[in-house]
C-alpha cells in the first residue's frame, strides 16, 4: 500500500464522478421526485408525501401490483435456487458429459430477456406453441399459459427460472469447487451417506454463496419488467402487472412522475429490506 | 458389484440432465428451424410435432435479409455496437484505475469512495432506470448515443475485479518502478495494464453482455429509431398489432448471435467474472 492522497484521487475520481452522478445521484432524484407532481403543462412543484398517501389509501391499482409482485417473488426467488442449487450438485463432479450440460444449462445467460420472451410467448401460444404440441402428445389437455389470469404469473415464474438457473448454478458450482476434497474423504472414512455428505458439509459450506445469491436474486427478480412488456402488457386483467411495469406506465404512458418515482422509491425501500432480512437469516440458519 | 452400481448412478444422472437440457435445446431449435423456413405460416410445422418441427427441410434466409433490407436491423445492429464499444472503453479505463487505486494506495476519502462502489453494488441498474432518465433530461442529453452509453460505464463490480486482480501484483515491483523515476501514471500504463489482461476481458464481456442485452433503459432514454439498439428492436417486431413472426424469429437469432458467439468462445471470462469477485464458499 502507498500512502498518498494525489496518487489515489487520481485514480478513483474518473470512476467516483461516474458511479456518483449516474448510480448514487438518481437515487437522491428518486426520492426527491417522489415528492413532487409535474402537470401536463411540465411544470412541478413540491407536494410533500402525497403521492405516497394517495398510493398508500387511495390506489388500488398500486395495492393490486404491490401484491402481485410479492407474490411473484416468494415464489420465483426459491425456485430459482432451488433449481440452480440441484443443478450445480449434478454438474459439481467432472464425467465426460458435465462440460456439456453445464454450457447448456448457462446458455440463456448470453440470450437477453427480451429474446427469451419472444421465444417463450410463442412456445407458450395458446393455439399453436410447442408446448401444447408436447402436452397433447402426451395425452395431456392444451393449457391457456399467458393467456390465463391463472397461470400467466406461473408462466411468467417459469420464464425466469429458464433464463437466470443456470447463471445462479454457476455460482453454486464456483463455491462448490472451493469445498477441500479433505472434508469429503474424512466423512467417507467415517462411512458418511452421500445425503449426509451433502446435508452436513456441502451445503453448510455454501452458505455465503447462498447468502450472495439470494440477495442479487432477490433485488433483480424484484426489478422483472422486459417479460411483462413484451408478453403481457400487465395482462391477462392485471394478473401479471408487477410494480416495475406499474412505475414504466405511470412515467411513460400516464406522465405521472410523481407517482412512478414513488413506486420506484418503494421498491428501493422492499429491496434493501428484503436484503438486510436475507442476510441476516442467511447468517443465523447457516453458521458453523 | 460396485462398478455395476456406479455405471447405473451415471446412467441415471446423465438422464436427468439430458431431460433437464431438452427445455433449453427444443425451443431454441424450434425458433431457428422457424426463421429458415420460408415466411408463411409459422405454426404449419408445431403441431403435430414431426421432426420437421425442429429440422426445416427446405432452408431459406430470406427472413434474414428482410429484416436487414426493409426494417434497418443492420441500424439497430450498428447501434448496440457503437453504445456497447464506447461503454467498452471507458468502463475499462475508468473501472481499471479505481481497481487500482483501491488496491494499491491509502487516501483520505477511501472509505467513502468504497461505500459508493458497495451502493451500486446494492441497487441494480433497473431500480433507477426511471430517475436515471429525470436526471439526463435535466442534464439534455435524452436522445442521445451519451444516454445509452455514460450511465452504465461505471461499473461496480468491475471495480471489485480489478481490485481484486490489482491486490495479488507485488508491491515490490511498483516500489521498484518508483525508485527508477517511474510515475504512477507510467506504471498504471506500463506495469498494471499489461498484467492485466484477463481481467480486462471479463470486464469487455461483462460490459457487453450488459450493454447488448439491456432493454429497459434503451426503451426509455431513447425516442427517435436512429438510436434504436437491437433488443428495442426486438421488442418492437411483438409490440405491433400484426406481429410478423418471421420479423420477429430472425431479428431474436441475428440479435442474438453476437452474445451467444462470445459465450461460446470466451465461457471462462464469463465463469471469472462469477469467481473472481473475492466470492468463496
Amino acid at each position: 500500500m502507498f500512502r498518498s492522497n494525489k496518487a489515489g484521487w487520481f485514480f478513483i475520481l474518473p470512476a467516483f464522478v461516474f458511479l456518483g452522478l449516474f448510480k448514487i445521484v438518481p437515487i437522491g432524484v428518486s426520492v426527491l421526485e417522489s415528492l413532487r407532481q409535474t402537470t401536463y403543462s411540465g411544470r412541478s412543484y413540491f407536494v410533500g408525501f402525497e403521492n405516497y398517501v394517495y398510493l398508500f389509501f387511495d390506489d388500488p391499482a398500486f395495492w393490486d401490483s404491490f401484491w402481485i409482485t410479492l407474490f411473484y417473488s416468494l415464489i420465483v426467488n426459491p425456485v430459482i435456487i432451488i433449481v440452480a442449487l440441484a443443478m450445480a450438485l449434478l454438474l459439481n463432479e467432472n464425467h465426460f458429459f458435465t462440460k456439456f450440460f453445464r454450457t447448456v444449462f448457462f446458455l440463456p445467460t448470453a440470450i437477453s430477456f427480451a429474446v427469451v420472451s419472444v421465444i417463450w410467448s410463442v412456445v407458450l401460444d395458446p393455439y399453436y406453441g410447442l408446448a401444447n404440441s408436447f402436452l397433447t402428445l402426451f395425452g395431456l389437455p392444451a393449457q391457456p399459459f399467458f393467456a390465463s389470469t391463472a397461470q400467466a404469473l406461473g408462466c411468467l415464474v417459469f420464464l425466469n427460472v429458464w433464463r437466470s438457473a443456470g447463471y445462479w448454478m454457476m455460482y453454486f458450482i464456483a463455491g462448490l469447487q472451493n469445498i477441500p476434497d479433505t472434508l469429503y474423504q474424512a466423512a467417507d472414512i467415517d462411512g458418511a451417506s452421500a445425503w449426509k455428505k451433502t446435508w452436513k458439509i456441502t451445503l453448510p459450506l455454501l452458505s455465503r454463496t447462498f447468502s450472495f445469491v439470494l440477495v442479487a436474486n432477490t433485488a433483480f427478480n424484484f426489478l422483472t419488467f422486459a417479460p411483462v412488456y413484451i408478453i403481457t402488457k400487465g395482462g391477462p386483467r392485471g394478473s401479471t402487472n408487477l410494480l416495475m411495469y406499474e412505475s414504466y406506465k405511470s412515467a411513460f404512458v400516464n406522465l405521472d412522475m410523481g407517482r412512478a418515482s414513488a413506486i420506484t422509491t418503494i421498491l428501493l425501500g422492499i429491496i434493501l429490506v428484503f436484503s438486510l432480512f436475507e442476510l441476516k437469516w442467511t447468517k443465523a440458519g447457516f453458521e458453523y | 458389484m460396485k462398478s455395476y452400481k456406479k455405471t447405473f448412478a451415471l446412467t441415471a444422472e446423465f438422464a436427468i440432465l439430458a431431460a433437464i437440457s431438452m427445455f433449453f435445446i427444443l425451443p431454441i431449435l424450434w425458433i431457428i428451424a422457424s426463421a429458415l423456413r420460408p415466411s408463411g405460416p409459422l405454426y404449419t410445422y408445431a403441431n403435430p410435432l414431426t421432426l420437421q418441427t425442429f429440422f426445416p427441410v427446405s432452408i431459406t434466409f430470406d427472413n434474414f435479409i428482410h429484416i436487414f433490407e426493409h426494417l434497418q436491423f443492420g441500424r439497430a445492429l450498428f447501434n448496440s455496437l457503437l453504445v456497447a464499444g464506447s461503454t467498452i472503453v471507458i468502463s475499462v479505463l475508468i473501472c481499471s484505475m479505481a481497481g487500482f487505486g483501491l488496491a494499491k494506495f491509502t487516501f483520505r476519502g477511501k472509505n467513502l469512495f468504497f461505500i459508493i462502489v458497495l451502493i451500486t453494488f446494492m441497487v441494480p441498474f433497473e431500480s433507477i432506470v426511471i430517475p436515471l432518465f429525470v436526471l439526463i433530461r435535466r442534464l439534455k442529453i435524452d436522445n442521445t448515443y451519451f444516454a445509452l452509453i455514460l450511465p452504465a460505464a461505471g461499473n461496480g463490480l468491475a471495480i471489485f475485479l480489478f481490485r481484486q486482480f490489482f491486490s495479488e501484483v507485488p508491491t515490490e515491483i511498483l516500489e521498484a518502478a518508483r525508485i527508477d523515476g517511474a510515475s504512477w501514471t507510467r506504471i498504471y500504463r506500463k506495469i498494471i495494464l499489461p498484467l492485466s489482461i484477463p481481467a480486462i476481458v471479463t470486464v469487455i464481456v461483462m460490459v457487453f453482455m450488459f450493454q447488448w442485452n439491456s432493454l429497459f433503459w434503451p426503451l426509455i432514454a431513447t425516442h427517435s429509431s436512429r438510436f434504436e439498439v437491437v433488443q428495442v428492436a426486438i421488442a418492437s417486431h411483438r409490440a405491433t398489432e400484426d406481429t410478423s413472426w418471421a420479423n420477429l424469429f430472425s431479428s431474436a437469432i441475428a440479435g442474438s448471435m453476437p452474445p451467444i458467439f462470445l459465450f461460446l468462445f470466451l465461457q471462462k471470462y464469463f465463469v471469472r467474472g462469477i469467481s473472481g469477485t473475492g466470492l468463496k464458499g
